[in-house]
């Protein structure tokens, strides 16, 4: 078990006072096999004069405000303890020929959506010929997911700034550039493609490295990676194509949904403000118990 | 005399007869004569299309004849729609709840997951604290075997609710012959019960119909809405006069945020929250899903229950009747080819009717015990007529227990309308901002045509005459300022032919009248149905002449006399009255107050002119004839153009009268400038050298006036807009 200390500080500076504001968040880890939070504080300045914390669709923890008072400054503060124990994915010969995922994954009703594309993660045949190459007739889906994975990881090039968060996946696959969020996406593509049930998981990497491993991508700040149904029995294994590994102690997860518009961490509609420049900053660190 | 044939079996029975419950109805169509039944039911489409706000058309076509239901009839019809609706109530709260039709393989996993109308956000642990279905309409059709079947859930928006309610009205108008008969369910109890459960859940809060407005009526008829408000006598309000303060939903009126609890929904659940859903944040009201969910805000009904109008899930529900309810269906679903075997009524179509095939909608509203379903509803027919307009659709008449009797005398089936001109503190700033609009559009449209009326007959007569002269460089001075004459042309050598040549090109008055049409149409929720009516022909006529030189302006002065006509003696004196009454005065105002400083800018000695040209632009010949035996002379000119507070076209009477409007909304500092800009203008009548930069200045004053009033009642808070977290993404990499 691994006890993890998250801060993640978020500042709107406005040029001109905002004279409302509703913002609806993504922003409390939630609990999950292998991760318990033991506990988790969401700071707001200025106070707002309502908020409201929720469980959505999925189970994720939202917290919905409304800032009424004039102000030029948003900020919202993530402090929170959480335990990792790192899951133990079957060995891959014990799972199951993908071939009845896919059949099984539509009648079970907590993961059925998760088969059906979204906005981001739209069906092209192209998409589902790429992924088809992993998911030959009869393959174990471990076996199939762990080769996605590494493909994507080797044939991406990771590239900060180039892409949004309305990239899609055929932008992915066509571009082969992009951030976490786009390996994501193109990953869960090629998974509905096939009719594979998988989800797209928000969260954060340590900052710093184990002892004698590699800097990871996408650590200082809000991370994404997938989460793909092997069945019944072994349930959601997690996959960073990122960084080419099997989600294990090192990622704390905050949210799932089918895609990134499911889990935006901070959406919000305002009045005035003009243009507006935004700060973030993401510390990971484990705690020695 | 009519065409009808043995095949219209909602009419005419197995054995040939005509049915008892259409006897008097087809009696007083006979009655009323196939030329003159083709003429009423014109008439009664075209009283429709006056009285639909936004200037939209309806989409459909009223049919003069009702399409009657015996009471046995409705009671089998009435069973079975709430039982109906006490399965899809019971459906939506499990699929929005505990999703146990989904994990106990009642339903297809796939198909409510996926489909675009099952909403996540409306997904909650416990129950909301009001049933997420509380209105519903069914589309049922009398089968070939005789007996009723469902064709069609009605479980998102509710549309016809605003033509049921409103149709009979003006049927009895138009056909009043047809309600002799009596013996027919009044809708009113129902209607009157629904607006009672209204108020009573909102505990205070307003309630009102959220429409998208003139602006966007693409999925649903914003004319329904329109028409519901009316009905109900609900407001009728649009995304832009919402914001959510305090996690709840508030209006924007003119005394500030009013907190809204109940919504009749108008708009699709889709678009409703931007907050959650994404989407342009003016479509929808950010926060309301969360409004929603906390229990401050109700909607009817809840976003995401349009999920079970989905055609894949239809062929599904049914057999929920045992898992959720217990019971058999009483109403079944309707076959495949149910909408061309329905059976058929007899719908108007030229001077004699045409059988179609035709579906009964039926409307159900929950009270918070238990459904109630509306006795009437809407004869539709399921296709068009040859060469008809929109399809036909019928008022359904639920005929009393006993048989049909003829009572002597008419008797209007629904009692006078009630519109509800709610005070000032109750308007949407919207609103008020049009009707302020409108009040100056007209008065401008009015302005131009008094001066053309003026102009045209002078320029055309141009002798060499040095007072002819004199006043043809006045008029073409007049005509430029007020836009009507390019200046590099407004000169006294302008003819009446280069001046026609040139309205004729830069159409102006076409402008200002579609402009006028414009605000008519975005203010048209506040003008009753009469009034609007009237408006809308009297504008009618005014554009249909406009290409006509000799009627366009006498036509369009018959325009402008009628509204301020019916503006005075039709509406109340409260709140939209009073932005009408300024914009009219400030407009007036401002161009009487220029075009006097033109004609009024000459020493004494050769000011007759003038004065002459400034008598007959304010319509005042005839008093100052009466008083002064048509002798001008500057000091009695100025005291009736000025001065006179009796003269509705006096300058000081302007000023006086926005003095008494703002002093009614309580803006009493705008009200002391008023009064101190008419004591100003009662000042100037005393003079009579250098007029014109002071009546300027009152001009001036006038728009300074116009734009505090401007800032104080409409400046609504600043455009909505989407903190977009792409920036969140690029900071964090």
């Amino acid at each position: 078990m691994t006890r993890y200390r998250l801060h993640h500080a978020t500042t709107y500076e406005y040029e001109s006072p905002v004279v409302l504001g509703t913002h609806f968040m993504h922003l409390l880890p939630r609990a999950r096999p292998g991760q318990a939070v033991v506990e988790a504080e969401l700071a707001i300045l200025p106070g707002p004069d309502s908020r409201r914390d929720e469980i959505d669709h999925f189970g994720n923890p939202t917290t919905t405000v409304s800032l009424t008072g004039a102000h030029k400054q948003f900020a919202v503060t993530l402090d929170a303890t959480i335990d990792v124990s790192p899951p133990q994915p079957p060995a891959a010969e014990d799972t199951p020929r993908w071939e009845a995922i896919t059949a099984r994954a539509l009648q079970d009703a907590d993961v059925a959506e998760f088969c059906l594309t979204s906005k981001l993660t739209r069906f092209h045949n192209e998409i589902a010929d790429y992924a088809a190459l992993s998911f030959l007739p009869g393959r174990k889906i471990l076996d199939g997911l762990i080769e996605l994975n590494s493909r994507l990881y080797t044939e991406m090039s990771y590239v900060p700034g180039v892409t949004t968060n309305a990239s899609t996946a055929l932008h992915a696959y066509k571009t082969r550039i992009g951030v976490c969020q786009d390996y994501a996406h193109f990953m869960l593509a090629c998974l509905r493609a096939l009719g594979l049930p998988g989800r797209y998981v928000s969260g954060y990497l340590r900052t710093l490295p184990p002892p004698g491993q590699v800097k990871r991508r996408g650590a200082d700040q809000s991370h994404a990676w997938i989460g793909a149904w092997c069945g019944p029995e072994t349930g959601w294994v997690d996959f960073d194509p990122t960084n080419n590994l099997i989600v294990a102690d090192e990622h704390v997860t905050l949210a799932w949904g089918r895609d990134f518009a499911d889990v935006s961490p901070l959406r919000g509609i305002i009045l005035g403000g003009g243009r507006h420049i935004v700060r973030v900053g993401v510390d990971l660190e484990p705690v020695l118990t | 005399m009519f065409s009808i044939t043995a095949a219209c079996d909602e009419m005419i029975d197995r054995q040939g007869r005509v049915r008892t419950p259409w006897m008097p109805i087809m009696g007083a169509a006979r009655e009323i004569g196939p030329a003159e039944l083709e003429r009423r039911g014109a008439a009664l489409n075209r009283q429709i299309a006056l009285a639909a706000p936004f200037g939209q058309p309806p989409r459909f076509t009223a049919d003069p004849l009702p399409a009657p239901l015996t009471a046995t009839e409705f009671a089998t019809l009435e069973a079975g729609i709430k039982q109906r609706a006490r399965l899809l109530s019971a459906a939506l709260e499990d699929l929005y709840g505990p999703q146990t039709l989904l994990h106990g393989g009642h339903l297809p996993p796939a198909l409510v997951l996926g489909d675009r109308h099952f909403l996540r956000p409306m997904h909650t642990r416990a129950p909301l604290p009001r049933p997420r279905l509380s209105l519903y309409a069914a589309d049922v059709v009398r089968t070939p075997e005789g007996g009723f079947a469902l064709l069609a859930d009605h479980t998102g928006m509710i549309p016809g609710l605003g033509l049921a309610l409103n149709l009979r009205r003006w049927s009895s108008g138009t056909v009043p012959e047809l309600f002799r008969a009596g013996g027919l369910r009044s809708l009113r109890p129902a209607r009157e019960m629904l607006v009672d459960h209204l108020h009573r859940e909102a505990e205070g809060g307003i309630v009102a119909v959220l429409s998208a407005g003139s602006a966007n009526g693409a999925e649903h008829d914003t004319v329904d809405d329109a028409l519901l408000a009316r009905a109900l006598g609900l407001m009728l309000i649009e995304p832009g006069d919402l914001a959510t303060r305090n996690g709840a939903l508030h209006m924007k009126t003119l005394s500030g945020l009013l907190h809204v609890s109940t919504l009749l929904r108008g708009i699709s659940g889709i678009d409703i929250d931007p907050l959650e859903q994404g989407g342009r944040p003016g479509l929808g009201i950010p926060g309301a899903f969360g409004a929603i969910r906390a229990g401050v805000l109700e909607m009817l009904n809840a976003p995401g229950s349009a999920l079970l109008e989905s055609a894949p899930l239809k062929p599904y529900l049914a057999a929920l009747f045992p898992a959720l309810l217990t019971e058999s269906p009483l109403l079944p679903d309707a076959q495949e080819d149910a909408r061309h075997t329905a059976s058929k009524a007899p719908f108007a179509h030229g001077q004699g009717f045409i059988p179609l095939p035709m579906s009964f909608r039926l409307f159900a509203w929950h009270d918070g015990a238990e459904w109630q379903v509306l006795p009437g509803g809407l004869g539709m027919a399921l296709a068009p007529a040859p060469h008809g307009p929109a399809p036909g659709t019928k008022d359904v008449w639920v005929l009393d227990a006993e048989e049909p009797r003829f009572i002597a005398g008419a008797a209007p089936a629904e009692p006078p309308e009630r519109v509800k001109f709610l005070a000032a503190a109750h308007l949407p700033s919207r609103l008020a901002d049009n009707l302020f609009w409108l009040g100056r559009s007209v008065e401008r449209l009015e302005a131009a045509c008094r001066l053309l009326m003026l102009a045209l007959p002078r320029l055309e007569s141009g002798t060499s005459l040095p007072r002819d002269i004199a006043e043809r460089a006045l008029l073409a001075r007049c005509l430029a300022q007020a836009g009507l004459l390019p200046p590099e042309i407004a000169t006294a050598s302008i003819s009446g032919r280069l001046l026609r040549q040139t309205l004729a090109r830069r159409r102006p008055l076409a402008g200002l009248l579609k402009e006028v049409g414009r605000l008519v149409d975005a203010s048209s929720e506040r003008l009753s149905p009469s009034m609007l009516s009237t408006v809308r022909f009297a504008l009618h006529q005014a554009t249909e002449a406009l290409p006509n030189e000799e009627t366009a302006l006498p036509t369009m002065l018959n325009f402008t006399a009628t509204f301020a006509g019916i503006a005075a003696e039709n509406m109340s004196r409260e709140g939209g009255w009073l932005f009408l009454e300024m914009g009219r005065r400030l407009e007036r105002g401002e161009s009487m107050a220029e075009a006097l400083a033109l004609l009024l800018d000459a020493p004494p000695e050769r000011l007759e002119p003038g004065m002459g040209l400034s008598i007959e632009l304010a319509d005042s010949v005839l008093s100052y004839d009466l008083r002064h035996a048509g002798i001008l002379a500057p000091g009695p000119v100025l005291s009736m153009l000025l001065a006179d507070l009796a003269n509705p076209r006096a300058l000081g009477f302007q000023a006086a009268a926005l003095r008494a409007c703002l002093e009614r909304l309580g803006a009493d500092d705008d009200a002391a400038t008023a009064h101190q800009l008419m004591q100003d203008i009662l000042n100037l009548a005393g003079q009579v050298r250098q007029l014109r930069a002071p009546l300027n200045g009152v001009a001036t004053s006038l728009r300074a006036l116009s734009d505090r009033v401007h800032h104080r009642f409409f400046t609504l808070l600043p455009e909505a807009h989407a903190l977009d977290d792409d920036e969140l993404l690029e900071a964090a990499q």
